[in-house]
């Protein structure tokens, strides 16, 4: 049975993708509702059924939570046309979480592209309001052009903090005129910025194909795969190790993920890395590019 | 659900004697299935009941009854601003299985380890509590079964709470297997009379089964070398992805959830079956497929059943029925496909 919440807030990240800021509408269950890192929820428009979203915000945050959703299909597009004060469906938190516990004491590496974001800025918000505990930590996110990035109020935040390194990309042909950050793929600009592999967890999510691209030059920089962490985002339905959905080899990514280290991932059945066509895609794009 | 075998001797039981306890369950209110071509029924009168041991397997198994091929999980009600949300009340009248093929019979237990690791499902367990499978020996074979190839036999008492054994025209042998089956039939003590073991057995012992036609661990091993291997492409190029298959299995247990409005402000969320083989099964919504092809999905299917299930809960999520390639449109055959994985000379189709 999932809760109701109420959308207190709305906020258009980019043109495709939206924020909404939730408090349940029982109080009981929002004193209750806690949940880690990492993990994700199911959102209900009722109607149109339900999406499977990580939680955006971070656990230190207590007053309420948040999703970010990129609109694609049905039932975000009707999540899409609710307003401020309208109520949606939230069951959860489903899954596993960063073993935040073990990344103390340890210098901290995110890497997002695309709406890979939102679980990784989760993880920072929450770190950093436990900044002690952690030492260097260097941000990467790369999007598709400005307009795509999200979050942009934080990452001005992020950029302002002389604690961390935040390094911000867009692809090339996505600059604007007034664009200051770096331009170029995430692989790329990670390869430029990248911090001292030793003691350091490197947390990645974003498109299979930006993953695909990514482990090689982390491998190359001396990154072990038992300390890179990913997000697998496999399609669900029931969140509770019942429908089959999720499945990939004798995993279930709703209850033994989504938070996988790539030594784990690499000893799945490689079925998440079909990516034939995107990478043939991607090659294009960047023949292209190089002129 | 418990399991735990006890031990009883054996007991004989007349067909008419068998009829008036199918008929006392009925007046008290419960539900009688029995096997027919299609499905297993609901049996609303004794007369004209007849426990035919050599049929063939029903088109589906009785899985719906448990799992039933689509049902509400919740409505909800749309105000201005609001949703409210009411629960279901979960049917679960006590359902008396007269017949169970001996593949069908073991299902329920199969299943449930997927039901109710980590979360338990209350839909299932509520009405699997209160089935009642009484078994009956199967003589039918053809070439499509394979219960023997997958710890099974038409003679299995595995997952029957009660298993009969046709002696002549008229007379049942009856074995009490569970307690749930002991306390079922206890208030009908008086129709029982005591039976002979070996008369039984002989029986047992001469009913044709079908040749085992591979070694599942075996095929165990198979699958967990050769992912990647191309005989996947030939089933692949053949199947069509209509999930007939997964449908009809005793242990398919895929499904999907969807919401259904059925006027402006009220409506209900539905669990419906669903099943590898389609197309959309893994679609992400960014239109990145994991499974994009039907090799791959084929792939699923088998590694499924034979492989991951076992290493999830330890055994092999398939009875043997035969029943998706009975139906299969385009012939494809699992168990020819499972044994003909090691053969290198041989295609998998
Ligand atoms: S194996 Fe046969 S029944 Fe199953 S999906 Fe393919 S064509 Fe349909
Ligand atoms: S074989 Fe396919 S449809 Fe059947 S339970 Fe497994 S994943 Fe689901
Ligand atoms: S989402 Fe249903 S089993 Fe994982």
């Amino acid at each position: 049975m999932p809760h109701t919440a109420e959308i207190k807030e709305i906020i258009d990240e980019s043109p495709d993708t939206r924020t909404f800021r939730l408090r349940f509408r029982d109080a009981d269950t929002a004193d209750r509702f806690e949940f880690k890192a990492g993990q994700f929820a199911e959102y209900s428009a009722f109607g149109d059924g339900e999406s499977t979203f990580c939680i955006a915000s971070s656990p230190t945050q207590k007053d309420y939570i948040e999703c970010s959703f990129k609109v694609y299909g049905k039932v975000t597009q009707s999540l899409r046309r609710l307003n401020k004060g309208d109520t949606i469906g939230i069951r959860g938190p489903y899954g596993n979480w960063f073993p935040l516990e073990e990344f103390k004491g340890k210098n901290l590496l995110f890497i997002a592209g695309g709406i890979g974001i939102a679980p990784v800025r989760c993880v920072i918000n929450n770190v950093l309001d436990l900044r002690d505990e952690f030492k260097d930590i260097t941000i990467i996110y790369g999007a598709r052009s400005v307009s795509d990035l999200i979050y942009k109020q934080e990452i001005k935040e992020w950029k302002a903090r002389r604690d961390i390194k935040t390094v911000i990309t867009v692809d090339p042909g996505g600059e604007t005129a007034s664009w200051d950050g770096e331009v170029g793929f995430v692989p790329a600009v990670l390869e430029k910025n990248a911090p001292e592999s030793e003691n350091t967890v490197v947390i990645l999510c974003g498109p299979p194909v930006m993953i695909k691209f990514t482990m090689p030059v982390l491998t190359g920089l001396g990154f072990k795969d038992e300390f890179v962490y990913t997000t697998l985002e496999n399609r669900m339905k029931c969140g509770l190790g019942k429908c089959g959905r999720c499945n990939i080899g004798n995993v279930y990514v709703c209850k033994d993920g989504p938070v996988f280290t790539y030594a784990e991932i690499k000893k799945l059945p490689q079925e998440f890395n079909n990516f034939k066509f995107q990478i043939a895609n991607y090659k294009l794009q960047i023949a292209f590019l190089k002129g | 659900m418990t399991q735990r075998s006890i031990q009883m001797d054996e007991k004989i039981i007349s067909r008419v004697d068998l009829l008036n306890i199918c008929q006392d369950v009925i007046e008290k209110g419960n539900t009688l299935l029995t096997p027919g071509v299609a499905d297993y029924s609901v049996v609303k009168d004794v007369s004209n009941l007849n426990l035919d041991a050599s049929a063939l397997p029903s088109k589906i198994s009785y899985k719906s009854y448990v799992f039933p091929r689509t049902e509400p999980v919740l409505y909800y009600k749309r105000s201005k601003n609001d949703v409210q949300l009411i629960d279901v009340n979960i049917d679960s009248k006590k359902i008396v299985i007269l017949g169970a093929k001996p593949c069908d019979a073991n299902s329920l237990n199969i299943m449930k380890h997927l039901f109710n690791w980590d979360y338990s499902d209350e839909f299932f367990n509520m009405r699997a509590k209160n089935f009642i499978v009484i078994g009956l020996m199967c003589s039918h074979f053809d070439e499509y079964c394979f219960c023997t190839s997958v710890g099974s036999s038409p003679v299995s008492e595995k997952g029957s709470d009660i298993f009969l054994i046709p002696l002549d025209e008229n007379n049942y042998a009856m074995k009490i297997i569970t307690d749930k089956g002991k306390e079922f039939i206890t208030p009908y003590s008086g129709y029982l009379k005591s039976g002979d073991e070996n008369r039984s057995k002989r029986i047992t012992e001469n009913v044709k089964q079908p040749d085992v036609a591979f070694d599942s661990s075996e095929v165990y091993k198979w699958l967990g070398e050769n992912f990647e291997s191309p005989k996947w492409e030939g089933v692949g190029n053949l199947c069509l992805s209509c999930a007939q298959c997964a449908f009809v299995c005793p242990v398919c247990h895929c499904f999907d959830i969807t919401d259904e409005d059925y006027s402006y402000t009220e409506g209900r969320r539905m669990k419906n079956w669903d099943g590898c083989q389609f197309g959309n099964f893994t679609l992400h919504a960014s239109g990145h497929n994991p499974r994009d092809i039907q090799s791959k999905r084929y792939r699923q299917r088998v590694n499924h059943k034979f492989r991951y299930y076992v290493n999830k809960f330890g055994e092999i999520l398939c009875t043997g029925c035969g029943r998706c390639s009975r139906g299969c449109p385009v012939s494809v055959d699992i168990k020819e496909i499972v044994s003909n994985c090691k053969n290198d000379q041989k295609e998998l189709r």
